[in-house]
């Protein structure tokens, strides 16, 4: 019990990094970011040939992967939803989600195109594990969640206590108002936008050694990140931290008690029960679209 | 100075102001009044950058406004406080307010505006830490006017300050607006009641169906046949 | 044309049926196609055309009126898809009748889903049935000693025949019985309530339209559609995976039905039989097919949120601008 408490709960710290960047950008821009999994999937090649095409240590290559993350997301929030932003004619959310299907389809094929179907990963980024109860847990394993914690805790600072995060918290509460204030709405935007690209790319890097790049790779992650953004609902950022646990833990007693076919099925029905009390999710408000 | 020449802007195809044009000068105390669905809202947008005008000119203090982006129209001193006020429910009015004052940076003057701030709204001073977004509406009305001051702004555009307030605590407002005047801020409103608004502001533009049919001082405006009688009930 | 007198006196009658004398010639045309048609290779372009136009128009039937949007509509019509299947497999239950059932059985689960998201917001909702799609998915996945999950089921044919032809008339049939039911509601009353649901749910509720009688209403119309061509789709490739259900066939559907315009049923039909050619010419070129597609897909979405049947409209206020 306690190994699956555990598992479950190094899962969710990672669920919890690629969940915020999602409800980051579908808070704050109102966009529900389908190619977030891809931005998983950019982290995991570019920290995959960091390691081994320039022999750099696994910390530049964690911190690679994420920097790489960053400005893919500026740079294709700038050439796909900024232009769609200016000429919006309404139904925005739509549009936005195609545009997201679509950047989907490109990286996803893209990266097949490069890189064919195989499988890239490394063995292992740090050496050893440790023991906790009856179990092994490898360093890599460790690491990866430390890295979430301590980036969860550093967003966190940085959403309250600098003057562009707060920017970014208002943009969130009211678009309208924090224009009103003087904030610079495209910057906040393409920022918002580039950071939830890193937070992905950041997981899909520290994981190199446990999940291997491969063009699909994107799938799991962004499921995962959605039934996180879901069950909680939206409106509240701290929320995701409890959310991300939370699917992890289901998950993985879903996998330990039904089998891993199962584990989605499961982690759907719960969600549709705290649905049917809660439509707006856990700790979502009504969104005001 | 403000100024609006020939303004005409509209939403889509939809055209509301036809040639609006009017000239405000610093400590001056003006409203825009007319009735709903006149363009006062839409007016005080084209002036704010929420909208652009498809044609005319914005100028204020001799800069052009009528292409630029709602930052810049922010940063060059003039702050709009929407009907609604667009508060953030889910931050407390310490918070909005401070997020007023985004653009300064020096802590002192924050902290001083704070001060100054609530000592013209006591009300607010007592729920400081309170979320906006469990507030009153008159309250929140408040909140948007108290938030609009904290970036020391040049101009004023407040729209529809009495609405949904009690009486006493719209002439509180009113007096706080007209004191602002008085230490130089161009203070604009857009209000539906004639009367109140007659009796407070130095002078007053009317507004219907898109265009200016009329202006003048209050007193010239009150004792007028064409407001007696469209706006204030007097036959 | 509009002025032509023949074209009057036939109008009348043929909206009755939920036609027009264009979708009659078009679908006459359609009817036709088999005869004239060069090779089967052709024939079955025409059916897939057919196909994923159908569905399409399902799928626009609810985002383009209610403004929900169905994201799971692949992993209904795969339902419906494997239902029937099974229902002959272990059943022996005629492919007819068995896609009659899975077409009920998918419009109940249509049901269902608006019922859970009757207080939802319309992109929960849009959410949620995805959700829904995947967890179908998983679940055929999940029993391949049923459903032979990943490995493929394989689906007793329609017919004996090897030829196309008569796959393509079903199709036809239920592609043009589709298109008059769904144009004559949508011109109905709960046209008028649906279009008022979609574009103001508060107003709507106001002068009382009920969302959860409207909202279902239309979800089960809709499912029955997907549960009706999944259901066909089965036993006329003749093999099924749990791919069918995968979210690539939802934005296949949707890419059809978007560009194809909102809340326009005859754009969905129209766009699928210029966009699926298309995609089957690129097929050579594996993923960079993909690319181009996703590159598509992001232009259109940007410079032409309106989708193809915008384009006339776009062609009249210009010519109206250009007389002023």
């Amino acid at each position: 019990m306690i190994n699956i408490l555990i598992s479950g709960i190094l899962r969710g710290g990672m669920y919890v990094l690629i969940a915020l960047g999602l409800a980051l950008v579908y808070g704050v821009m109102g966009i529900p970011n389908f190619a977030h999994g891809e931005y998983y999937l950019i982290g995991a090649y570019a920290a995959y040939f960091a390691l081994t095409l320039f022999g750099v240590s696994p910390v530049i290559a964690i911190i690679f992967a994420a920097l790489i993350g960053f400005v893919f997301g500026a740079v294709i929030e700038k050439i796909t939803f900024a232009p769609l932003r200016k000429r919006n004619t309404g139904d925005w959310v739509t549009n936005a989600f195609m545009i997201g299907a679509g950047i989907q389809l490109i990286i996803q094929n893209l990266a097949q195109y490069l890189f064919t179907a195989n499988y890239f990963g490394v063995t292992q980024l740090w050496e050893g594990s440790i023991k906790l109860g009856s179990i092994n847990i490898s360093y890599d394993r460790l690491v990866a969640f430390a890295i979430a914690m301590c980036t969860l805790a550093a967003f966190w600072l940085f959403l309250k206590k600098t003057r562009t995060g707060i920017s970014i918290l208002a943009v969130a509460d009211d678009e309208v108002g924090a224009m009103l204030m003087g904030v610079d709405i495209k910057r906040i935007h393409t920022l918002t936008y580039a950071m939830g690209s890193m937070l992905a790319a950041l997981a899909g890097g520290a994981l190199i050694s446990i999940t291997p790049a491969y063009p699909t790779m994107g799938t799991a992650p962004n499921l995962a990140a959605w039934f996180t953004v879901i069950l909680v609902g939206v409106g509240n950022l701290s929320a995701v931290a409890v959310g991300g646990f939370m699917v992890g833990l289901i998950e993985v007693f879903a996998t330990y008690f039904f089998g891993a076919a199962w584990q989605n099925v499961v982690s759907l029905i719960v969600i549709i029960m705290i649905l049917l009390f809660k439509p707006n999710g856990l700790f979502g408000r009504k969104q005001k679209v | 100075m403000l100024k609006l020449d020939n303004v005409c802007a509209g939403y889509g195809k939809l055209d509301v102001l036809w040639d609006v044009s009017c000239e405000i000068k610093e400590g001056e105390f003006v409203a825009i009044v007319g009735p709903n669905g006149a363009g006062k809202t839409t007016t005080m947008r084209a002036i704010s950058g929420m909208i652009r005008p498809k044609s005319g000119q914005i100028i204020f203090n001799d800069e052009h406004l009528e292409n630029k982006s709602m930052k810049y129209i922010h940063d060059a001193g003039i702050s709009f406080i929407t009907d609604g006020g667009n508060l953030f429910p889910t931050m407390t009015v310490k918070e909005n307010l401070l997020m007023g004052a985004l653009n300064i940076r020096d802590k002192g003057k924050k902290s001083e505006l704070l001060d100054k701030v609530m000592a013209l709204f006591p009300r607010l001073g007592e729920r400081v830490n309170q979320d906006a977004g469990l507030m009153s509406g008159g309250e929140r009305k408040m909140l948007g006017i108290a938030r609009g001051l904290m970036s020391e702004p040049k101009l004023m555009l407040v729209d529809e300050p009495s609405l949904g307030l009690a009486p006493a605590v719209v002439l509180d407002v009113f007096r706080t607006l007209k004191g602002l005047s008085k230490e130089g801020v161009i203070v604009l409103l857009v209000e539906q009641n004639v009367n109140v608004t007659l009796k407070i502001v130095d002078r007053a533009y009317i507004l219907e169906q898109g265009m200016i049919r009329g202006q003048g001082t209050s007193e010239e405006l009150l004792s007028s046949e064409y407001v007696q009688k469209m706006y204030l009930g007097i036959e | 044309m509009k002025d032509n007198k023949i074209y009057e006196t036939l109008s009348k009658p043929l909206s009755k049926i939920g036609l027009s004398p264009i979708s009659l010639a078009a679908f006459a045309a359609m009817a036709l196609f088999p005869l004239v048609s060069p090779n089967e290779y052709y024939t079955k372009l025409g059916l897939t055309c057919m196909l994923w136009g159908t569905l399409a128009m399902g799928f626009d039937f609810s985002v383009g009126y209610i403004n929900v949007a169905n994201w799971g509509y692949a992993g209904l019509m795969g339902l419906g898809a494997y239902l029937s299947a099974l229902l002959n497999k272990y059943f022996g239950i005629s492919p007819w009748i068995g896609i009659l059932i899975g077409g009920v059985v998918v419009a109940v689960l249509g049901l269902l889903i608006a019922l859970l998201t009757m207080k939802m917001d319309a992109m929960f909702a849009a959410l949620l049935a995805w959700f829904v799609g995947i967890v179908l998915q998983n679940i055929i996945a999940a029993v391949p000693n049923i459903t032979r999950g990943a490995m493929g089921l394989n689906v007793r044919s329609l017919f004996a025949t090897p030829k196309t032809a008569p796959y393509y008339y079903t199709m036809f049939v239920i592609c043009i019985l589709t298109f008059c039911v769904l144009k004559l509601v949508v011109n109905s009353k709960f046209g008028l309530s649906f279009r008022a649901l979609g574009q103001d749910i508060e107003a709507a509720k106001a002068i009382g339209i009920s969302p959860l009688k409207y909202r279902t209403i239309n979800f089960v119309i809709s499912c029955f559609v997907a549960g009706i061509v999944g259901g066909f789709y089965g036993h006329y490739v003749g093999v099924l995976s749990p791919n069918v259900l995968g979210t690539k066939n939802v934005v296949q559907i949707l890419v059809i039905a978007y560009i194809g315009g909102r809340g326009s049923i005859w754009g969905s039909l129209l766009c699928a039989f210029i966009l699926m050619p298309i995609f089957e010419m690129m097929n050579s070129l594996a993923e960079i097919k993909y690319i181009i597609y996703g590159a598509l897909l992001i232009v259109s979405m940007i410079y032409f949120p309106g989708g193809l049947c915008k384009i006339p409209e776009k062609i009249k206020s210009f010519k109206a601008e250009k007389n002023k």
